[in-house]
């Protein structure tokens, strides 16, 4: 890592930090959720901006580890905290795997784009008819819980403590999926993304890559919804509706999906843009269309990709000058592995 | 029985009306238009303009579609010009991106203009009738759903594989490269279709004002059953997508007599059994 990065990181860990002594509850709130959003994204990204594939029905992977732990909490109140977040991990890789085990076979692409819809609305469909998960009302008055660490307790009741915690889970799973994507695994993952074909060549099982990516970003997806329902203190079928599927896409594809931390970025900007706008009935959808439609036109690889740019510029400035470094930028992916 | 049979043809006509737009974009442009529901929505607007919420008569009505077609098939237009045609060679995930910033915009833009009221419309007279054949009662409304849908593919149909413009377009299709080289003016071509499809979403938008109650996010209830639709008839396929639609129709009413208290489950059950046993769309291969 660069020390730029790394500099960079560490800003954003202290501003991040010192959010509930400076700002009010709302915006504490609403940093709360994006960071619940972030690491949803980075799940996704694992698949689309790493190994290659779209899932479209991402959001059922939240609504079932924010379920589980909605429900956990509400009428188990034995279960520790940390078990339950583990039980959602556990369902939503399990389910995950399942999934993966017969649509990966069988279809690739838009296919598999539309299979994973279809099964998320299907499990949307059937909360919403299931009266012990509230329908379509949902999980609300969800309680905060208290962790056990066996020397000492950590009281999450309250929206500081708790908001704590997210920060400090968020930020490991984080640094799991920069781990997998940076190690060795991501390496065969990427070589999958650019030529599934050639990488078979190669020796590398591609259908067991792929299948063991779906199992691990679904995981990572339950665990961010487990995370988000105790924090909203509410989970309602919406949380498994395509609509909520496309806003890790959006945040990845915004913030560049070739670079790790692209949704991240995505993510700061959409809540920044909603944050703005949220008084302007109607207003704010054109303003967040005509800033994504502006991003996209104008620089396609999202804004880590457009930041790279400038990095490549600055460091050699006669050879990048013109359009030629432009069209190579737009046209060439560069590899996840630089960033 | 045959009542929820012809019920789910209207349905199914419905979601046709909107599928023939994005698959026609699909089959030639290859790009999923996620706008496409909201232009749809926009038509429907237009016409709600028009005709308010008695429509005095069939033909005004009919005229109002009409209008609803060309004022979306200009947006089409302005949007081919702006974003579309920008977009002609990057990678199809920021097309995906592109159209759904296109579709926020518009949700936008009619919430400013329309407010986010809830409006219902009644069909014009002579359509709010029903025919009744011994103890079978069909809507008249249905009826002409069903006759106006069937009336749609026969034309589109005619027109891609009957037409010299149509040809072309299977050639643009094929290969753009290889057809530009041929003396075709393949930009021109390429915005034509991009304007007929959103025409054809106007179009829908005005005829299937009756059928529901107009608000804001009228857009995503049909954009997912016609997307569904457009896949499982196979990409591209006018007549692919003809019978998808027509069946998802079905089913939806089957299950909406049968299941009352799950709506939509049966669809997207089918969808997803479909899917894993022929993936390649009802007719085979994947390409038109």
């Amino acid at each position: 890592m660069k020390p730029i990065h790394f500099l960079a990181i560490a800003a954003a860990l202290v501003v991040l930090a010192s959010l509930p002594v400076w700002a009010n509850q709302g915006v504490t709130f609403i940093v709360g959720l994006a960071l619940v959003e972030a690491v949803f994204a980075l799940s996704w990204n694992l698949l689309f901006g790493f190994t290659g594939m779209a899932s479209f029905g991402h959001a059922a992977f939240f609504a079932i580890g924010g379920y589980l732990c909605g429900a956990g909490l509400r009428y188990a109140t034995g279960v520790p905290f940390l078990a339950l977040l583990g039980g959602a991990g556990a369902l939503g890789a399990l389910t995950a795997f399942l999934v993966g085990l017969v649509a990966l076979r069988r279809s690739s692409g838009i296919h598999f784009a539309i299979l994973t819809l279809a099964l998320s609305e299907v499990l949307r469909v059937l909360i919403a008819y299931s009266t012990a998960l509230g329908r379509e009302d949902g999980l609300s008055a969800i309680p905060r819980p208290a962790v056990n660490l066996g020397v000492a307790r950590l009281d999450l009741t309250s929206g500081q403590s708790y908001y704590w915690f997210l920060l400090v889970a968020s930020a490991l799973l984080a640094w799991v999926l920069w781990l997998v994507a940076k190690g060795p695994l991501g390496r065969v993952l990427q070589t999958i993304r650019q030529d599934p074909e050639r990488a078979a060549f190669m020796g590398v099982d591609v259908w067991r890559y792929r299948l063991g990516a779906f199992t691990l970003s679904g995981a990572v997806a339950a665990v961010s919804g487990a995370l988000y329902a105790p924090w909203a203190q509410i989970i309602t079928p919406d949380s498994a509706h395509w609509i909520h599927s496309t806003q890790p896409m959006l945040a990845s594809l915004l913030g560049g999906a070739q670079s790790f931390w692209g949704p991240v970025i995505g993510t700061i900007l959409f809540t920044a843009i909603n944050y703005a706008t949220r008084t302007l009935i109607g207003l704010s959808e054109i303003v967040i269309g005509v800033v994504l439609l502006v991003i996209v036109l104008s620089a396609p690889s999202g804004v880590m990709g457009l930041l790279r740019r400038f990095e490549s510029r600055r460091n050699r400035p006669a050879a990048a000058a013109g359009g030629g470094a432009r069209v190579r930028a737009a046209t060439v992916p560069t590899p996840a592995g630089e960033a | 029985m045959l009542f929820t049979i012809i019920n789910g043809l209207a349905t199914g006509m419905a979601v046709f009306l909107v599928a023939a737009g994005l698959t026609l974009i699909f089959g030639i442009l290859k790009i999923l238009n996620f706008a496409h529901g909201a232009f749809f929505m926009i038509g429907a607007y237009v016409a709600f303009m028009i005709v308010g919420s008695n429509p005095p008569s069939l033909w005004l009505f009919l005229l109002a579609s009409v209008a609803a077609g060309l004022v979306v098939g200009a947006l089409g237009f302005i949007t081919d010009r702006t974003v579309l045609r920008r977009l002609r060679d990057v990678d199809e995930a920021y097309m995906l991106i592109a159209t759904f910033a296109v579709l926020l915009i518009c949700e936008g833009a009619v919430k400013l203009i329309w407010g986010v009221n809830y409006a219902s419309i009644n069909p014009p007279p002579l359509l709010d009738d029903a025919i009744i054949v011994g103890s079978l009662f069909i809507p008249t409304y249905s009826a002409f759903l069903i006759g106006f849908g069937v009336l749609v593919y026969v034309a589109l149909d005619l027109a891609i594989h009957r037409t010299w413009l149509g040809k072309l377009l299977q050639a643009i299709s094929n290969d753009s490269w290889m057809t530009g080289l041929l003396g075709v003016n393949v930009p021109v071509a390429l915005t034509l279709s991009v304007v007929a499809s959103f025409m054809l979403a106007g179009l829908a938008g005005g005829i299937l004002l009756p059928n529901q109650t107009l608000s804001p996010v009228l857009g995503g209830s049909y954009l997912l059953l016609a997307f569904i639709a457009v896949i499982i008839g196979g990409l591209g396929d006018i007549r692919g997508a003809f019978i998808a639609s027509a069946l998802l129709g079905v089913i939806e009413s089957a299950s909406s007599v049968l299941l009352p208290n799950i709506p939509g489950l049966a669809t997207y059950v089918f969808v997803v059994v479909f899917l894993l046993v022929k993936p390649q769309g009802l007719f085979g291969s994947a390409s038109t």
